[in-house]
């Protein structure tokens, strides 16, 4: 079975039968003709047979990938973000932030590749700047430049400023799980374990949660 | 006697008026005239006339009353407790525009405790809303009445803009809030508006800029439910949420 996450920039593709992943930019699917048997996310929704609400992927994914009762779990996306909090193993909040805060996620990258930015090597910012949004946010980072401040600091302000708003969105919880692409960018991690303490679970939790919601409708994974 | 002209009149209302009022208008202007709730969305152009952070209600109350123009021989306002400030607002507009208004408040003493049968009935969630709005005109009992079921679920709020989002519920979800009031004849009855099933997973919808997100949100988290809001038609944000929420809870 093909399963597949779909982002708004990033598509996780895993293959059931060999159990190999691959991961590609989105834009890359439109060259293909792939047809999904599972997917979510919402570049996966006209390329799929059957196609899975993203909260229910994240939560079932998550449900499946930890063992305590009561714990908190964030994706952040390239456009989006999105909560679930379990007590006793029952979702007790969940959203889904659209709206204010979008494409914050994508606006780091977009700014990385400007700035010929490493993440793994960049050093976290003690300083941010506030970013409602994508573009207000890349706003602030030029001005922080063009104020002599190195680009690399600047979109360090940013990531600090961006996690912010994650853990005002979450809480503010003790402890939270972190599923999507930022768990592979340690700025962001050691960031925001200034304020949490962040278990970083990998870029694949909504595609376990595909797994669990295809097994549970009777079909073989 | 009514001229033929009667026919293609309307009399539009909005929130919960005094049945009394209604009947009264009714009486003046013909009970053949057609009644037409001005809060729900008939398709009207926009009218441009008031700020787009207005609530969508209040938005359809004054496009369809332009829409209607020429046709609405009057229009009942619910101004008091029972709607909120803008309802008041938007009969001053009205009167103020040319419409003839007439000003309903729903006194306390006038609440009635009518039998909860739609909001802990067994149906799919949009017809049981649609038909306890229905009871705003005549409350006497209808055919078809579902039967009691035990909550599984429940819905908070004032009946949305777009009933898409109800289609997501089970028919087993109860009917909580301002909807819940209409029911039992107690519009503005703060107490039974707060009150709702403990344990029943519940979505406290509101639209946005209602000022009714402030109980909406503080009831979502005493009870651990899912506050949602949305201006105009529903995205697929918001239809996930509660989706995931009816799924997981
Ligand atoms: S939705 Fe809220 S603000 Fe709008 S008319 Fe109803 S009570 Fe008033």
């Amino acid at each position: 079975m093909l399963l597949a996450d779909c982002g708004s920039t990033w598509a996780k593709i895993l293959d059931t039968a060999t159990g190999s992943l691959e991961i590609i930019q989105t834009r890359e699917l439109i060259l293909r003709d792939t047809v999904f048997d599972v997917a979510t996310g919402h570049s996966g929704r006209s390329r799929c047979r059957e196609f899975k609400n993203e909260l229910i992927a994240l939560a079932e994914g998550g449900l499946s990938l930890v063992d305590d009762a009561d714990f908190a779990l964030v994706d952040v996306g390239g456009r989006d973000i999105k909560f679930v909090r379990f007590n006793g193993r029952k979702v007790e909040k969940l959203d889904w932030n659209l709206a204010c805060g979008s494409t914050t996620g994508a606006t780091v990258e977009l700014l990385g590749k400007y700035y010929g930015i490493d993440f793994t090597t960049l050093k976290q910012a003690d300083e941010w700047v506030n970013v409602t949004c994508g573009v207000f946010g890349m706003e602030r980072v030029l001005e922080q430049v063009s104020l002599g401040n190195p680009p690399g600091r600047s979109v360090a302000m940013f990531i600090h400023g961006m996690v912010r708003n994650v853990y005002n969105f979450v809480g503010r919880p003790e402890r939270l799980y972190l599923s999507g692409g930022f768990c592979e960018n340690p700025c962001f991690v050691d960031t925001f374990r200034r304020y949490s303490q962040v278990e970083p679970l990998g870029r694949t939790v909504p595609l376990e949660g595909l797994k669990v919601i295809s097994a549970s409708d009777g079909k073989t994974v | 006697m009514k001229s033929s002209s009667s026919k293609k009149k309307l009399i539009g209302y909005f929130g919960f008026p005094r049945r009394d009022i209604l009947r009264d208008v009714r009486d003046r202007v013909g009970f053949d005239v057609p009644l037409v709730d001005l809060d729900v969305d008939h398709g009207a152009p926009d009218s441009g006339v008031l700020p787009v952070t207005t609530c969508r209600i209040i938005t359809n109350i004054i496009d369809n009353a332009m829409n209607f123009r020429g046709r609405l021989a009057v229009v009942v306002a619910a101004v008091g407790e029972g709607k909120c400030d803008r309802g008041r607002h938007v009969s001053f507009l009205l009167g103020n525009m040319g419409f003839e208004v007439v000003e309903s408040r729903f006194p306390p003493e006038e609440f009635e405790n009518r039998e909860l049968v739609f909001s802990t009935g067994h149906a799919p969630l949009a017809d049981k809303i649609e038909r306890i709005m229905e009871t705003v005109v005549d409350p006497s009992p209808q055919r078809n009445m579902p039967g009691p079921c035990e909550p599984t679920h429940g819905f908070w709020g004032v009946p949305p803009h777009d009933f898409r989002v109800l289609e997501l519920f089970p028919p087993t979800t109860h009917v909580y809030g301002w909807t819940r009031c209409v029911e039992a004849g107690r519009p503005g009855d703060m107490e039974l508006e707060c009150r709702v099933g403990e344990g029943v997973p519940t979505v406290f919808f509101t639209q946005s800029f209602c000022a009714k997100q402030d109980i909406a949100r503080y009831l979502a988290e005493k009870y651990g439910g899912l506050a949602i809001d949305c201006h105009r038609e529903i995205n697929d944000s918001i239809l996930a949420k509660v989706e995931a929420f009816i799924r997981l809870s």
